[in-house]
């Protein structure tokens, strides 16, 4: 018997008994819609949090920190020019599995505008820095060697402070407009676009209500780069470093930030040890230095999201084992019903293995009929879960994890179908026929 | 070339150490085209019988040959086969599936021969035609009379085109006209060569074939021409 008969034979069945097979589709129906709403949660949780590793500069973000000395070296502290632009110096010849090297100095500075003006943290910067940050550009150009090379007077500066500076310009109007920075002038070559997380985004879009910036009492991790105002490193420290210690040069100024990038994550460790071995020599031995790495912070997203997903997954797929033994049940309810009927059928020539078939058919479709109903549910679902947790994540439904779902409840109706199958395949064609 | 031949046929059923030989030792040989009934009360064993004939069940002992092949130790697909291609079955409750109109029901075997659907959609009506019933293909069986029901039976014991029909008590639910109508389409199936055995307890209705077997207490007591 080919299987498009058996199909035909198991819908027959199927729509003759509609609220029964319903009933039986119902666990079917709730485990699917529940294991695809999780998967949906978990790929949303999971997106978001991937977009925030990225825009946070990734795991190829190395930051080199300063470190308390140990009390055995502490007579040597002086010893150590600290971080300097000549660490960056070396490790660009010496480290060569690292890709961009960024140091930075910052100071705090009165910025301003014609009519408007704040204190914010300035910072010089190489054009690594937009690299090693995964900047990006909402209008202008970022600082190149030529701006370092020259020192000359040009900033690129954050969303928040071009809309600070002049309310309601868009970007590429800001471009060419002159900031102030300590009653100096800048001109402003590019402007950041507005980092933002996830679900403040969403909320921007569904709420429509807009919280001035910075005014958001939760912890913004994008604040720092969109409160940038980013000069070239060289004018940055003729204009307002140099002198402050007269032996201070361009070259020995201690840095206040040293953040790297690490070309090819497949030698991250080797890497880490190139950097090492090259400030060790530039620190003269002295263990003032730390590397502060996302491996940690970043794999302890990635555990939490992956347990998240297994915990929902496991739950979901208790429900559809439920959903099974329902249709096992209705199937062998159904199959007792129907003893004469598989007694005529193994009259007139149907083989156990077609009665099996049969059977097993129709238990998958019902769950495959089931399976449908719950991807229609599951819309529903997530549309619910929305309404009731809008500032989380977005739930992502993907192809996939419908496919998963479905073919999972496929085969929960195969397993259960199995027993049902095996027990109408084995009846005796004359007891059957006699069955009343 | 004889369509049955058995040869010291036993069928034993066990109940704990209790032996019960449901037929013992029967020999029988049916030839092609002949007309034959098989008679006798509730429990003789002639029910036994025509499973076995049948192809229904497998004989506990001796040796059993339908349509020219050995069946005495075949396996359950194999006896499916045969009952699908070579077997007719008419039984007294019509055993028809209820869910399926007369067209569905007449095509069954043919499902199970693995007969396309165009074809076996040809074929059936062509058998309902035959049978009588060319106005009623959409109908199902609660919609049907007996004597239609017990066409639409006949239709689909046709429909393979098999070489033995059997008939299990065919008129035992329908009143004795339909009854009539009924016996007259065996004869006429008979008339244009097909071999026919029929199962009854009535003498009379044994009466219209051309050899009466009658069997008692698992034996053939007896064999005659009315």
């Amino acid at each position: 018997m080919n299987l498009l008969v058996a199909l035909q034979i198991g819908l027959r069945e199927i729509s003759s008994h509609k609220f029964r097979s319903f009933l039986s589709m119902l666990g079917i129906v709730l485990g699917v819609s529940s294991l695809i709403a999780t998967l949906a949660l978990t790929t949303g949780i999971e997106r978001g949090t991937r977009e925030f590793m990225q825009q946070m500069g990734g795991l190829e973000y190395v930051n080199v920190v300063n470190k308390e000395i140990s009390n055995a070296q502490f007579e040597f502290w002086n010893l150590s020019p600290g971080r300097t632009l000549r660490d960056a110096q070396i490790l660009r010849q010496s480290a060569p599995l690292i890709s961009h090297i960024s140091p930075e100095l910052q100071f705090g500075a009165s910025v301003a505008s014609e009519s408007q003006s704040d204190r914010k943290r300035v910072t010089g910067v190489f054009p690594d820095y937009f690299v090693v940050s995964r900047q990006q550009l909402a209008a202008g150009r970022f600082l190149t060697d030529l701006d370092v090379d020259r020192g000359l007077r040009t900033a690129v500066i954050g969303n928040s402070i071009a809309t600070l500076l002049w309310p309601s310009v868009p970007p590429e109007a800001v471009l060419g407009r002159t900031i102030l920075v300590n009653d100096r002038p800048f001109e402003v070559v590019g402007v950041l676009p507005k980092y933002e997380r996830e679900q403040d985004k969403r909320r921007r879009e569904v709420g429509g209500q807009k919280k001035p910036i910075g005014s958001s009492r939760r912890w913004d991790p994008f604040r720092s780069k969109n409160d940038a105002v980013l000069l070239p490193y060289s004018t940055m420290f003729y204009d307002f470093r140099a002198g402050a210690f007269p032996l201070d040069s361009l070259e020995s100024v201690r840095l206040d930030n040293l953040t790297i990038r690490v070309g090819d994550l497949d030698h991250f460790p080797a890497a880490l040890e190139q950097v090492r071995a090259a400030l060790e020599i530039t620190h003269r031995g002295v263990d003032d230095f730390d590397l502060d790495t996302r491996e940690e912070w970043f794999g302890q997203m990635e555990t939490s999201i992956r347990a998240t997903r297994l915990s929902g997954g496991l739950i979901a797929t208790i429900s559809l084992i439920v959903g099974g033994i329902g249709i096992m049940n209705i199937m062998l309810a159904s199959i007792s019903e129907r003893v004469r009927e598989i007694g005529i059928r193994l009259a007139v020539g149907a083989r156990g293995s077609d009665i099996f078939v049969q059977i097993i058919v129709e238990s998958m479709s019902i769950a495959l009929i089931g399976g449908i109903l719950g991807v229609g549910a599951a819309f529903g679902l997530i549309e619910v879960l929305k309404a009731i947790a809008p500032s989380e994540n977005v739930p992502v439904m993907t192809a996939s994890a419908i496919v998963f779902s479905v073919g999972f409840a496929v085969i929960a109706g195969f397993l259960s179908g199995i027993y049902p199958a095996v027990r109408a395949s084995r009846l005796n064609p004359i007891s059957a026929l006699r069955y009343e | 070339m004889p369509l049955v031949h058995l040869e010291g046929v036993s069928k034993i059923y066990r109940l704990g150490d209790q032996e019960f030989r449901a037929l013992d030792g029967v020999n029988l040989t049916i030839d092609d085209g002949e007309f034959v009934s098989i008679i006798g009360p509730s429990g003789s064993g002639k029910s036994t019988l025509m499973h076995l004939l049948g192809c229904l069940d497998a004989p506990s002992e001796g040796r059993m040959e339908i349509c020219g092949s050995d069946l005495s130790r075949a396996s359950q697909n194999r006896l499916a086969e045969v009952r699908n291609r070579e077997i007719g079955f008419v039984f007294q409750a019509f055993n028809l599936l209820p869910k399926l109109n007369v067209l569905q029901n007449i095509e069954l075997p043919l499902v199970y021969a693995g007969v396309k659907a165009a074809e076996r959609k040809r074929r059936s009506e062509e058998v309902a035609r035959e049978v009588g019933l060319g106005d009623r293909f959409a109908n199902r069986p609660v919609q049907l009379s007996g004597g239609q029901c017990q066409r639409v039976a006949i239709g689909r014991a046709l429909v393979n085109n098999p070489r033995i029909l059997f008939g299990d008590e065919p008129t035992g639910n329908l009143d004795s006209t339909t009854g009539e109508h009924i016996l007259k389409m065996f004869r006429e199936l008979n008339a244009s060569g097909k071999t026919i055995v029929l199962v009854t307890h009535d003498p009379d209705i044994a009466a219209i074939s051309r050899r009466v077997i009658e069997i008692r207490d698992g034996k053939i007591q007896r064999e005659y021409a009315p």
